[in-house]
């Protein structure tokens, strides 16, 4: 339950925003942090994202999380 | 990372003494099932799981009054692990296969959505500070919740309280920290670090809080920095005062926690199950869900016993046959010791 | 363990512990076998002399029927070509048994016979007999497929033949074909496709180089790299670092929360090979798919294992509870 996974904002239409976590896209509601933009990376529980995360922190979590790492 | 381990043994032998760290987030007692991190520990480190599972902590009355009303015909939504745990009554899958509408959702979105079919829909609202916040919101959109919210810190300091178990160190829920921040964990005299998912992330984590053993510390630090900010996110703290009071809490393996529950506020309340389904709650009998069964989760999730000290573990509850939340929930102690030996 | 609860419940067709322990209590009445052969494995033996006949069969409901990469009518004709495939038997036909909900729509039922009929030309496989039915609306679920199939052997691959000192050996990245069909049922947008094809061709060429061969269906790598361990009496590492899985695999398992161990592929085979064949087996099939790769390696004992980046030990297990309905 405790899953939460870092994505990038694609695009954002009002409170909702796409996010491609890595290679996987979908829906993410951002109405819990309304100053999110383009091009940052949010970490997303049970479909909102929760949380702003710096990009080198992102794409650091997101190498963690690949295979043959 | 070996070099990580290496200082975590070093440091272990510097101390002597025998440490019990207590990890409290269902995610990291899966993470550290998963990596076999309690054979690498030193000898004289305990690891032990706490209350950390919101589908664990579930009372039996909790269950037994959501399962009479999919049984009584309202459709009923939750999140996935919630479906298979028994109470008195069943589970709410078991309700599903005798023929009640029961949903299974990952995002509070998708009940949403199901309530346009569904109108007299519920959905089961359970978790810590991490989902309250998506709870807000839904009921605010007019979706009706029975909530079993909770606070989480309560707990923490009621098995410091409690003291029934000898707890050197805490690792702190990583995004429970996200939503309420650094501060609320002060309120707590004993070593702390928040600890982030990934395995590399708990070995940190442990060793700065055997650093803070040994040098006699008890702060809270946060290792977590690349998501848990010192103010957590007070957007999301804001929308959970919004709609939820601070009641008591009851919790399995506790009892009654005060202060510990998140109960929908009276102007919402045309969207609480417990008040527009008051008749049918009414007439369930919970007697039953208040004995006491052989099933250790409760004392399981207070970090008194492991899950093989349980006398079903194994033996009649299994992962096809769960008797106990414990052993539902894929992040239940139980589940992680069945599933990774 | 047997259940406590009389009834056949969902778990029981995840391919996990609860479908392999139906399987044998099913199997324990139906003991009857005649001459026939590897009745447990992919497909059953009949020893004709100079070669062996093998039959198979399979059921399939997919939820969504059309997903990225095929439809249900593609993985029911390679499903069961894949099974022939992997005993090491060269498919001679095909049967197409098919149920429809009433009100299924004319134009996809057609959609889903022209996928099969695609790779029945392509293959050189007919079908060449088959039954339709058709169940009032709510009684069934659009459609259900079954396809049986028959082949001949000039040697069968068994999956019990894993030796200690072997490798595992992946024909590719696993559990493309989950990722495909949970994308679509979820809404979540992906580049991948189902992996589901045909493996005949890549075993005509390697089949008589393995020592045992599964193709990680339902149930995924663990359900069958532990069969394989079983049925061989030989302890299985796999090692973590080496793990089949894209990283679109591994973020769609962490969103969904569904272990990727049991995520199924529908176009790749898993297989132990020994020393000597090794480099020639990766060679044939890297031909075919850049991703084949070494796994894992056997040893004497029991159990499968994965040993961890950090270098712990986790054992790997039939994969238990609930796992995901409706994939293949």
């Amino acid at each position: 339950m405790c899953l939460a996974f870092p994505g990038k904002i694609i695009s954002i239409n009002k409170n909702s925003a796409m996010v491609d976590f890595n290679g996987i896209k979908k829906e993410i509601n951002i109405s819990l942090t309304p100053d999110v933009k383009k091009n940052d990376y949010v970490v997303v529980h049970t479909g909102f994202a929760i949380q702003k995360m710096g990009k080198q922190d992102a794409k650091e979590a997101l190498k963690l999380s690949s295979p043959s790492f | 990372m070996k070099m990580i381990i290496e200082e975590i043994n070093k440091i272990a032998e510097k101390i002597k003494r025998d440490i019990s760290l207590m990890e409290v987030c269902g995610t990291h007692t899966e993470v550290i099932a998963r990596h076999g991190l309690r054979e690498l520990m030193p000898k004289n480190v305990k690891l032990t799981t706490g209350p950390g599972c919101p589908v664990c902590v579930t009372s039996q009355e909790d269950i037994d009054a959501i399962v009479n009303l999919a049984l009584s015909g309202i459709p009923i939504a939750t999140y996935g692990d919630m479906m298979r745990v028994p109470g008195y009554y069943g589970s709410l899958d078991q309700a599903r296969e005798k023929g009640s509408l029961v949903f299974s959702v990952y995002s509070i979105e998708d009940a949403l959505k199901l309530q346009k079919n569904y109108t007299n829909l519920v959905f089961f609202g359970l978790g810590f500070e991490t989902t309250a916040p998506m709870t807000a919101y839904a009921i605010k959109k007019g979706l009706t919740v029975y909530s079993i919210h909770k606070l989480f810190l309560p707990a923490m300091q009621a098995l410091l309280k409690i003291g029934e178990l000898k707890i050197d160190g805490f690792l702190c829920p990583g995004h429970v920290s996200t939503i309420i921040g650094v501060e609320p964990y002060k309120s707590m005299k004993v070593s702390q670090v928040i600890a982030g998912f990934e395995v590399e992330d708990i070995l940190v984590a442990i060793y700065m809080l055997l650093k803070q053993i040994f040098d006699n510390k008890t702060i809270v630090e946060n290792e977590y920095l690349r998501l848990v900010k010192k103010q957590g996110n007070p957007k999301a703290r804001r929308e959970i005062f919004d709609v939820f009071d601070i009641t008591d809490g009851n919790w399995r393996g506790f009892g009654v926690i005060p202060q510990s529950g998140l109960e929908i506020k009276n102007k919402y309340k045309k969207f609480n199950a417990k008040i527009k389904y008051k008749k049918i709650l009414d007439q369930v009998d919970f007697s039953f869900s208040r004995k006491l069964t052989s099933c250790k989760c409760g004392e399981i999730i207070r970090g008194l016993k492991s899950p093989q000290e349980c006398p079903l573990f194994k033996k009649v509850c299994t992962s096809e046959n769960p008797i106990g939340p414990c052993m539902v929930s894929m992040e239940g102690a139980c589940n992680v010791k069945y599933r990774y030996n | 363990m047997k259940s406590l609860n009389n009834n056949i419940t969902l778990d029981h067709g995840s391919g996990g512990y609860a479908s392999w322990e139906l399987l044998k209590e099913i199997r324990g009445i139906l003991k009857f076998k005649d001459k026939w052969q590897n009745t447990e494995d992919d497909g059953a033996v009949f020893d004709l002399g100079k070669e062996k006949l093998v039959f198979t069969t399979d059921a399939f409901i997919v939820d969504p029927i059309f997903f990225p990469g095929g439809d249900i009518g593609k993985i029911a004709i390679c499903g069961t070509i894949n099974d022939l495939a992997v005993m090491g038997a060269k498919p001679l036909g095909i049967s197409l048994s098919i149920v429809i909900e009433e009100g299924f729509s004319r134009t996809d039922l057609m959609k889903i016979i022209s996928s099969i009929n695609k790779i029945s030309v392509q293959l050189g496989v007919p079908i060449v007999t088959g039954d339709t039915k058709v169940l009032e609306k709510g009684k069934i679920d659009k459609i259900e497929i079954t396809t049986s199939g028959v082949g001949l052997a000039k040697k069968i691959i068994q999956n019990n033949g894993a030796m200690a000192g072997d490798f595992i050996i992946v024909s590719g990245d696993l559990g493309e074909h989950t990722v495909a069909v949970l994308s679509k049922r979820f809404n979540y947008q992906t580049n991948i496709k189902s992996d589901s094809k045909s493996l005949n061709k890549e075993l005509e060429l390697v089949g008589k180089h393995l020592n045992a061969c599964k193709d990680p269906t339902r149930g995924g790598l663990s359900a069958n790299i532990v069969e394989i361990a079983k049925k061989s009496k030989v302890k299985i590492i796999l090692d973590e670092k080496l793990l089949p899985y894209k990283k679109e695999t591994i973020a769609l398992s962490e969103l969904l929360g569904i272990d990727f161990f049991s995520f199924a592929s529908e176009g790749r085979f898993i297989s132990s090979v020994s020393l000597k064949n090794v480099n020639k087996v990766l060679k044939i099939l890297k031909e075919f798919n850049q991703e084949a790769k070494i796994i894992g390696r056997t040893e004497k004992g029991e159990g499968v294992f994965l040993k961890t980046k950090l270098g712990s030990f986790r054992q790997i297990e039939m994969p238990r509870g609930k796992l995901i309905p409706r994939i293949c």
